[in-house]
């Protein structure tokens, strides 16, 4: 097998392309500070400032927590290493089923932010993984062709389906990310109350906002 | 132990879940994340399969408290209202997803913690985190409230449903440490 020849930054440049208005959780660190740097501070990205494990669970809660009414996709921008830290969450959105979870994993087979030390990606088939644990779909893709192809099944697939990117470990010229957290937090409240929902300060759980809610 | 000493031990495992039931409800949760806890047996029977199993809220179990954290994080954003219920020897497990996701986000989790390793716990080994559970808390600054035999078991409703309150009044998480071993 070759080395991937995608690099982060064109893996980014092409789902942000496909769907430029969808929530989406960007994973801390490269992945991070390049979708900035590809395409700029945007209100539909939740960025995680670190929580390394995490990105995934918090889309999940996203995709289960919007209300009844939004169609569109949420979408995890995740890495093998963080996701390694928190595999669990891949037998949880199996058993949930979020249709509208669009999850990718940005996999370069290394903790690059730190070093380059390797991840134990290279041994793992995630995707049989995403099959095992009962996910809608799973996919492996290497180039940007196979990455817009994966991403407009994904858009137009009912979820939660998986989407691991393998990619180089070329890494953009990207400054450090350093706002306040909690501004982070408000913006994207913000952009959802008015890109998700007709109301702009929809009440607090109204029961009955998720598209799989069991009865 | 005496067996009027166990009945008096259930019938206080019984008010007090009831009272948590109660107070949970009062919230009116569209989302319980929960660990498994002998315990909160009752509390977690009253969600999954009794009458608080109900169109409109999902019940789930978060194979790790950081994970729930994490997910009620998303759901926070999203504008829904989610509980997590676990046990306190799982606290050392969601302090780095509190403090780097929940705390710093200014996210207004709720979470109803039972109390382990006290005066009629079973398990010998628990209480070297249990105990420690308070100091751990105030190391990472976490916003805590207890309930045991202090609060008289009538009261709890109403302070679980302030604390939910609580938390959204001053943007970050609350835990509400509930004590059903009797203490």
């Amino acid at each position: 097998v070759t080395a991937p020849s995608l690099s982060r930054a064109e893996a980014l440049r092409v789902i942000d392309a496909a769907a430029p208005d969808s929530p989406a959780v960007l994973s801390l660190g490269g992945i991070a500070r390049e979708m900035l740097a590809v395409a700029g501070r945007k209100g539909n990205h939740f960025i995680s400032l670190d929580a390394m494990g995490q990105t995934v669970s918090v889309a999940l809660g996203l995709a289960l927590g919007l209300p009844a009414d939004f169609a569109g996709k949420v979408i995890a921008l995740e890495g093998d290493g963080s996701l390694l830290m928190g595999l669990s969450v891949l037998s949880t959105v199996g058993h949930l089923k979020p249709s509208r979870l669009v999850v990718y994993i940005l996999d370069n087979g290394v903790y690059l932010a730190t070093g380059g030390q390797p991840t134990a990606s290279a041994d793992i088939d995630l995707v049989a993984i995403a099959h095992a644990c009962s996910w809608r779909g799973a996919r492996d893709v290497r180039t940007a062709e196979e990455l817009a192809a994966a991403t407009r099944w994904a858009l137009e697939t009912e979820g939660p389906v998986l989407i691991r990117v393998r990619i180089s470990t070329v890494q953009l010229p990207a400054s450090y990310f350093l706002e306040d957290p909690a501004i982070l937090a408000e913006d994207f409240r913000r952009w959802l109350r008015s890109s998700v929902t007709s109301d702009p300060a929809p009440p607090r759980g109204v029961p009955g906002r998720d598209d799989n809610t069991p009865s | 132990v005496t067996d009027d000493a166990r009945a008096s031990e259930q019938d206080v495992l019984g008010q007090r879940s009831a009272a948590i039931i109660a107070g949970i409800e009062a919230i009116n949760p569209d989302h319980v994340l929960h660990l498994a806890s002998s315990t909160l047996k009752i509390v977690l029977s009253h969600f999954l399969n009794g009458p608080g199993a109900r169109p409109g809220r999902r019940v789930f179990a978060m194979p790790r408290e950081e994970e729930g954290v994490a997910i009620a994080a998303g759901l926070e954003l999203a504008g829904a209202r989610p509980v997590l219920i676990f046990q306190d020897n799982g606290i050392g497990n969601l302090l780095t997803s509190l403090l780097t996701l929940a705390q710093p986000y200014h996210l207004p989790l709720l979470a109803i913690v039972s109390r382990r390793g006290g005066l009629g716990e079973y398990n010998s080994m628990i209480h070297t985190i249990s105990e420690r559970t308070e100091a751990l808390l105030d190391a990472a600054g976490v916003r805590w409230f207890q309930l045991d035999a202090r609060t008289p078991v009538h009261r709890w409703a109403d302070e679980i449903e302030r604390a939910w309150a609580f938390a959204r009044a001053t943007h970050r998480p609350v835990f509400v440490l509930v004590n059903l071993m009797g203490s």
